[in-house]
């Protein structure tokens, strides 16, 4: 039987992997297909998980993973990019992908230290320092990219990154699988309802900057 | 006191708003008002009952109530009741809403319960959900104009607040990692021995509720979701959201061990300082009233956390600096829904002489902005100084002169552009303006007066139960 150190060390690497392939990247369609493939990374362990501690909130979890963050969201963005009528390369991170995934990886070695000075005594599971990675990957998405469908992607990267901790640091956690449905029905209304305003209203998912709202 | 079961009351104060957003979605809009208004006063009344009779205690696994909850109960349960029946007149006024009054008012109802819901549990992880509960429920409000700015502020709002709560969320998986419960009643009991978990929990807790509740340099949604929704929504924005959100913090702050350690009191008045100092200075640049107002309540924010920071007298004027500023910021926002539904500009420099083509409304506005200000004698000014008394006493003389010039920048940033709007003699506006809102200034009165009567102890139910919270998080009422 595999080990389970082996399979959160596979899903470790294909997770950060992931996240820095999404802070390059600068076309939509790729983005979408990589936040799904590092849902279903976690959805694997998830199961493994599951499986090993026969837990029924993380096999319930590892359901929630596949269906609403692999399938069901960015099934709803590509249609969204569909219906804006709008060319799917971000245009304002377009020449900036390369500072974007240079500042990626930074990121990702200074949160690795953190983790590393602070906490890594407390939790010593192998990988527990790639949750936090992955969640600073996701802030770094949503402060730097202007496309709201990127900062859609941005934000489920972020939840991934607190089922990812759930599983490997605190499984147990009370009302976990209620935490994430609720994330995930924000992202359902981010993505459902928001950007169907949006695309109402602007037309554009790019924002504005809207001089009202400067100051 | 005795006012019956206060189990009873606690159900009813989750009830009420639960049936006033289900019952709101008939299909007859006058039906959904007043459906909205019974359940939003039936939901004040429960929330006076509970906190008249001063019980504390639990119910079942997951619900539970002190004397914090029962002062934001009363402040939330409050502005969610005047916001309610300010909003019929407000809504008049909106040309080609987003959102049907039916589902406005069934929203509404939403945002309350979330907030109540978030007061009444006894669980972090529920109190978590509940905050975010508030972002699902309000974003959706922010759009009713359906302007290019306020879908953009809504989705600023939406996604800046949900990655503060994410970062709020990771802190409870390590204090929970650490500590095995997330009971904030028992943790708080038991203060359990200080750990690097716990410690940079509270931390991240800090950073993460405080995006929702506006500290710098989280607060950017702030300004544009409270500018952009309609102004009964800014009202429950300013007034109580954000003190909502602190509330979650509170209950994450108050299981750390006594003394509180040097890195979070640090941290507390590093964030909580810097807020008001920028909110102070931030106000002076805007031209439109509500960012105005937004950047005001911002300030406050700032202050209250300071005096969370030093506990003591500062910690009781804090939460007074909460109550009163809640019920003030409230009257001031229905005052600039007034004036913009009257005039149909938030533009500072477009609005003159309201003393005679609103003299209803501008009278509150001049009253409301003295007391979000901190004037004497409303509650606010009580608050501030004994935040600042508080920051002497502790010997952190540099914060207390911080904290002077914040609230004094701020008192002439909003009284000096709400002064010119209500008295000055130029007129920039073309036509009189619409006096249909006039009828709506009576709410902002009543707010104003409430202010006022905190400021000056005249509501010996309240006064005893901010004390009883204060004493509750380690303060020390005068």
């Amino acid at each position: 039987m595999i080990p389970t150190s082996e399979v959160v060390a596979f899903v470790g690497v294909g997770v950060l992997l992931t996240a820095l392939f999404l802070q390059s990247e600068s076309f939509v369609n790729p983005l979408i297909q990589g936040i799904a493939v590092q849902s279903l990374l976690l959805a694997v362990l998830l199961s493994w998980l599951a499986w090993t501690e026969r837990s029924v909130d993380l096999a319930l979890l590892a359901g929630l993973t596949v269906v609403v963050r692999a399938l069901v969201i960015p099934g709803v963005l590509r249609r969204q990019i569909r219906a804006f009528r709008w060319r799917s390369r971000e245009i304002h991170a377009a020449n900036r992908v390369t500072g974007h995934a240079l500042a990626a990886v930074a990121a990702a070695i200074v949160a690795w230290f953190v983790f590393q000075q602070t906490l890594a005594s407390v939790f010593p599971e192998p990988g527990a320092a790639l949750p936090f990675v992955l969640l600073v990957q996701g802030l770094l998405m949503l402060a730097t990219r202007s496309n709201t469908l990127v900062q859609v992607i941005g934000y489920l990267e972020e939840e991934n990154a607190i089922v990812y901790a759930g599983a490997l640091f605190a499984s147990a956690f009370p009302l976990f699988v209620e935490v994430v449905v609720f994330l995930d029905v924000l992202g359902v209304v981010l993505v459902g309802i928001i950007l169907s305003i949006q695309r109402d209203v602007t037309g554009s998912p790019e924002e504005a900057g809207l001089e009202e709202l400067a100051g | 006191m005795n006012v019956g079961e206060p189990g009873l009351w606690l159900y009813l104060l989750l009830l009420a708003p639960s049936a006033a957003a289900l019952l709101a979605l008939v299909p007859y809009a006058g039906v959904s008002r007043v459906v909205a208004r019974a359940g939003s006063l039936l939901a004040l009344a429960s929330a006076l009952a509970l906190m008249i009779d001063g019980t504390s205690g639990r119910w079942g696994a997951y619900l539970g109530l002190d004397s914090l909850s029962e002062v934001f109960l009363v402040m939330v349960a409050s502005i969610y009741a005047t916001s309610t029946w300010y909003s019929e007149g407000y809504l008049r006024g909106v040309h080609r809403p987003f959102l049907t009054p039916q589902l406005y008012y069934a929203l509404l109802g939403a945002f309350a319960l979330a907030m109540i819901a978030t007061l009444v549990v006894t669980d972090l992880g529920l109190m978590w959900i509940g905050i975010e509960a508030t972002t699902v429920a309000s974003a959706l409000l922010v759009v009713l104009e359906r302007k290019p700015t306020s879908v953009e502020a809504a989705w600023r709002y939406t996604l800046i607040a949900s990655a503060g709560l994410t970062i709020a969320l990771f802190a409870l998986l390590l204090i929970y990692a650490d500590t095995g419960t997330l009971d904030a009643f028992a943790l708080a009991a038991s203060r359990p021995a200080l750990s690097l978990p716990i410690e940079m929990g509270v931390a991240l807790a800090l950073v993460g509720y405080g995006t929702k509740v506006g500290l710098f340099p989280m607060h950017t949604w702030l300004p544009d979701a409270h500018s952009e929704a309609p102004s009964p929504v800014s009202a429950m924005f300013s007034g109580v959201l954000l003190p909502t959100a602190l509330y979650a913090f509170l209950r994450v702050y108050a299981i750390l061990p006594t003394p509180t350690p040097a890195l979070i009191t640090d941290l507390l008045v590093a964030f909580g300082g810097a807020t008001a100092l920028s909110g102070a200075f931030l106000l002076q640049r805007q031209r439109s009233f509500k960012r105005l107002l937004a950047y005001s309540s911002m300030e406050v924010m700032g202050i209250a956390v300071v005096g969370v920071a030093l506990g003591g007298v500062a910690l009781y004027g804090a939460l007074v600096l909460l109550v009163a500023h809640a019920f003030a910021k409230s009257a001031a926002f229905y005052c600039a829904g007034n004036v913009l539904r009257s005039t149909g500009t938030t533009r500072v420099d477009e609005v003159r002489d309201l003393q005679h083509r609103m003299p209803r409304t501008g009278g509150a506005w001049v009253l409301a902005s003295f007391a979000v200000t901190g004037a004497p004698p409303f509650g606010t000014f009580l608050g501030e100084l004994l935040i600042v008394l508080g920051a002497i006493a502790a010997g952190w003389y540099w914060l207390a002169l911080l904290l002077v010039v914040a609230i004094l920048v701020a008192f002439l940033g909003v009284n000096s552009q709400v002064g010119r709007m209500v008295f000055g003699s130029a007129a920039p506006m073309g036509s009189s303006p619409s006096t249909a809102a006039e009828e709506s200034a009576a709410v902002a009165y009543l707010n104003v007066g409430v202010a006022l009567a905190v400021g000056v102890a005249a509501l010996p139910y309240l006064s005893n139960a901010i004390r009883a919270a204060a004493s509750l998080l380690g303060g020390a009422p005068p």
